[in-house]
């Protein structure tokens, strides 16, 4: 039943969502604003039918109706309801169709936000979104059936991936993830609709930057959940380990955060739209190869790739997406050509600049790493990996230098700058960075990179502490207003400049976690019996006892943990472990975490035996983790805050074209 | 004449960020191209880690086999075993303790270095994780 009405959901929308595309290409050419309704209707139509092959597939889920090979494969009798639930999105097919979901509602949402706006422009972005969206349909209509039935019913599941229904944190990424990842379609929509029409201006330019800053919002919290996600379930006491999967998320938010940056210059005057045409192109493309990337399973093996024709079908996605937008840039490049001059070296148009350069190189770098294995195999047939350390090492510049302009530039004036102007500002905030490294040297932390990183960030800090608190001073003399009110008055005004900031702050917070943890970390392997003890940096941990039971959650799953008292810094009873799940050959790691203010007390279970009750752990004590995911979440914050509807909107800067025409 | 004397600030300035941009791309290209062939971690069998001979020494490899049974000794911050892939045997030596899946007679990934001894030193033991492990009795798929 549940199949029936699935399958021809998804059937009828792509149906819909190619009806959707062919009314806005029409209305778009003739203007007809009755072809225009239709289309844009058809786009509702098309979500509300996404919505039903969800509602299916849950149902199917919660019910357990395994005459669904999708819920045969993912769950089990057992498998408690949010599992179930969850379980939408735990595998290939029913990702897709959680995706078609999420992309036909952004789709929705911006569609009935300018139902009577942009009128000449919106058939156009019509008309993308439903040809993207007809493609996910398509997916799941040919090679990625989410209800595909067998026959004969089973009567109990393979469950849910272990590793998936391990934690409810599986519940919070992946859809952040998500909803990021098809919101960077809407950007790339409203491109194309500027580019077809030759209105690719400070205006349009305005509505595609704030459309990309909400899926921005999505990606950035996914990436930081995600890590977070990482770091309390797989048990190896890190976050970030350059893994494909990763990768494939942070790449086209690498791309859209360098456009967020460049449309602002695009937006001033003529200079940079060619550029940030190609950056919104290029995002959207990178969304497609990074779902290509995970989930046709080319990244285990080259080879895997004949053998699911999803493959094929999302290189060809990423291939069309490619080629149809270089060819509508090109084709455009007479509208969007620049002023030519480029602008002084010190300047805020130049730190933008090497922020696109930065930004863009990085992700470069990232996808040469991520790609490179799949090449070499491909070419001469060694299985290769690009490890960790290669990545770290090549970023590491990168991420340094963004430290550095992430303060300087917003403190930088448009066009020629006075070497008294630089001075007066930077001065005082150089003394900070040296005081910050002198200070992380006297607290003790050592290695090159972390030091560099704090100095850096007291410098940026204490440019973007500076820039606030000059403007509320101002603020505070003119009106009379305390300092909160003042400050309170000074970023509503200004939402952009102030939001921007305050993500500014949050990058130093988190980078400065990053690199303290990642080179002041201390870890030590121990193998205790009973009553023995281990110690690592200013911790006791001792081994009480090893038990061994069903959970009581979910009887099929059998947990063994070793129950342990610390003493030191944090205290108190902790119980790593490790679960056996009948649908899994290795049992699955369950940390013990204890997170302070300075630093994580991490505890892995490796191995255990039952015969003397003696556990083998692994120790970490990671330094200043938690202001990882508080840094992740101040970025997410102050982007919130840019975007959010002021009653006074920002000033807008004429567009030369438009006040030519 | 006092027109023309500004002329010459603007042509001058042009090339400074030109210069910046393409020496930018040229450190990117220098820290991306330059020892990626370093970085890389070999997937092998025992048998194709022979076949490198002395070459296949220093290099960072991850190497699949069984365990032999009756081959693993020691405690497990110090251990020994020896992965075969049924016609070549590599004894590997590790400090880093195996997680509980490592068992005699199962798979295991190791990652490390060929000793000169012909030990291998392995810094990691991993543990595959199956995606999809289907139950071998009673649920067969098409």
């Amino acid at each position: 039943m549940a199949a029936t009405i699935g399958h021809a959901a998804v059937v009828i929308g792509l149906a819909v969502s190619l009806f959707a595309a062919a009314a806005s290409v029409l209305a778009g050419r003739s203007g007809d604003p009755l072809l225009a309704t239709v289309g844009r209707r058809s786009v509702y139509i098309a979500w509300g039918l996404s919505l039903a092959a969800c509602a299916a597939m849950v149902s199917a889920l919660l019910g357990h109706d395994f005459s669904v090979l999708y819920v045969a494969r993912n769950n089990a009798t057992t498998t408690p309801p949010f599992y179930s639930f969850i379980s939408l999105w735990a595998a290939l097919e029913g990702s897709i169709l959680f995706w078609t979901f999420l992309l036909t509602g952004w789709s929705s949402l911006l569609l009935y936000r300018y139902r009577r706006d942009h009128a000449a422009l919106m058939p156009w972005a019509t008309a993308t979104l439903a040809l993207v969206a007809a493609f996910f349909f398509a997916v799941m209509t040919w090679p990625s059936d989410p209800f595909v039935t067998v026959t004969p019913v089973t009567a109990e599941g393979n469950g849910p991936n272990a590793l998936l229904q391990n934690h409810p944190f599986m519940g919070l990424h992946p859809p952040l993830l998500y909803v990021g990842y098809t919101g960077l379609a809407l950007p790339f929509a409203l491109t194309v609709a500027g580019l077809v029409t030759r209105r690719f201006d400070a205006a349009w330019l305005r509505v595609i930057r704030r459309w990309t800053l909400g899926p921005w919002i999505f990606l950035t919290a996914g990436i930081t959940a995600g890590a977070w996600w990482s770091y309390e379930v797989l048990g190896w006491g890190g976050y970030w380990a350059w893994d494909p999967v990763e990768n494939a998320a942070l790449l086209p938010w690498l791309t859209a955060t360098a456009f967020i940056h460049s449309a602002i210059v695009a937006e001033r005057g003529r200079s940079l739209r060619t550029w940030t045409a190609i950056l919104v192109v290029t995002t959207f493309v990178l969304t497609l190869l990074g779902t290509f990337l995970t989930r046709s399973g080319v990244i285990e093996s080259v080879h895997s790739f004949t053998q699911s024709a999803i493959g094929a079908w999302f290189l060809g996605g990423v291939l069309i997406a490619l080629v149809s937008g270089t060819a509508l840039i090109v084709w455009r490049l007479p509208d969007l050509a620049g002023s030519g001059a480029p602008p002084p070296l010190v300047s805020r148009e130049s730190a933008f600049l090497l922020n696109n350069l930065l930004f863009s190189g990085l992700a470069f770098a990232v996808l040469f790493g991520t790609l490179y294995p799949l090449v070499a195999e491909a070419l001469g047939g060694d299985r290769v990996s690009v490890g960790a350390p290669w990545f770290d090492r090549v970023s590491a510049p990168f991420f340094a230098a963004l430290l550095f302009l992430l303060g300087v530039g917003p403190a930088l004036p448009w066009g020629e700058v006075s070497w008294p102007a630089l001075r007066d500002r930077f001065v005082l905030p150089a003394i900070v960075g040296v005081a910050a490294i002198v200070g992380g040297v006297v607290l003790g932390v050592g290695g090159a990179a972390s030091l560099l990183t704090l100095g850096l960030a007291g410098f940026s800090g204490a440019i973007l502490v500076g820039e606030v608190a000059r403007a509320v001073r101002g603020r505070a003399r003119a009106s009379g207003e305390g300092p909160l009110r003042a400050t309170w008055g000074v970023a509503t005004r200004n939402r952009r400049r102030y939001g921007g900031y305050l993500a500014h702050v949050g990058v130093l917070v988190a980078a400065v976690a990053v690199a303290v943890s990642a080179t002041q970390a201390v870890d030590a392997t121990a193998v205790l019996a009973p009553g023995e003890s281990a110690h690592v940096a200013d911790y006791t941990v001792t081994h009480r006892d090893l038990v061994r039971e069903p959970l009581a959650s979910d009887p099929r799953v059998f947990e063994t943990r070793a129950e342990l008292d610390v003493a030191g810094p944090q205290g108190g009873s902790v119980s790593p472990a490790l679960r056996d799940y009948p649908n899994s050959v290795v049992p699955i790691a369950t940390p013990s975490v204890l997170t302070s203010a300075t630093e994580d007390l991490y505890l892995t279970l490796l191995a255990y035996d039952t015969a003397s009750d003696t556990v083998t752990l692994r120790l970490f004590v990671n330094p200043l983790v938690v202001w990882i995911w508080i840094g992740g979440a101040i970025v997410v914050i102050g982007a919130a805050f840019a975007i959010w509807p002021g009653r006074r909107t920002d000033t807008v800067v004429a567009d030369p074209v438009v006040a030519d025409a | 004449m006092t027109q023309s004397a500004p002329l010459p600030a603007p042509a001058r300035r042009a090339w400074g960020p030109v210069i910046v941009v393409i020496g930018l791309l040229l450190i990117l290209g220098w820290l991306v191209f330059s020892g990626v062939g370093n970085a890389l971690t070999y997937y092998q069998t025992p048998t194709e880690l022979a076949a490198r001979g002395e070459a296949g020494v220093g290099q960072s490899v991850r190497l699949g086999g069984l365990v032999l049974p009756g081959s693993v000794s020691g405690p497990p911050t110090d251990l020994t075993f020896v992965l075969t892939d049924g016609t070549t045997e590599v004894t590997v030596h590790s400090t880093v303790a195996p997680t509980s899946s490592f068992r005699e007679g199962a798979g295991a990934v190791v990652e490390g270095t060929l000793g000169e001894d012909g030990v291998f030193e392995a810094t990691e033991v991993l543990t595959k994780h199956d995606e999809v492990y289907v139950a071998p009795s009673g649920f067969e798929l098409p």
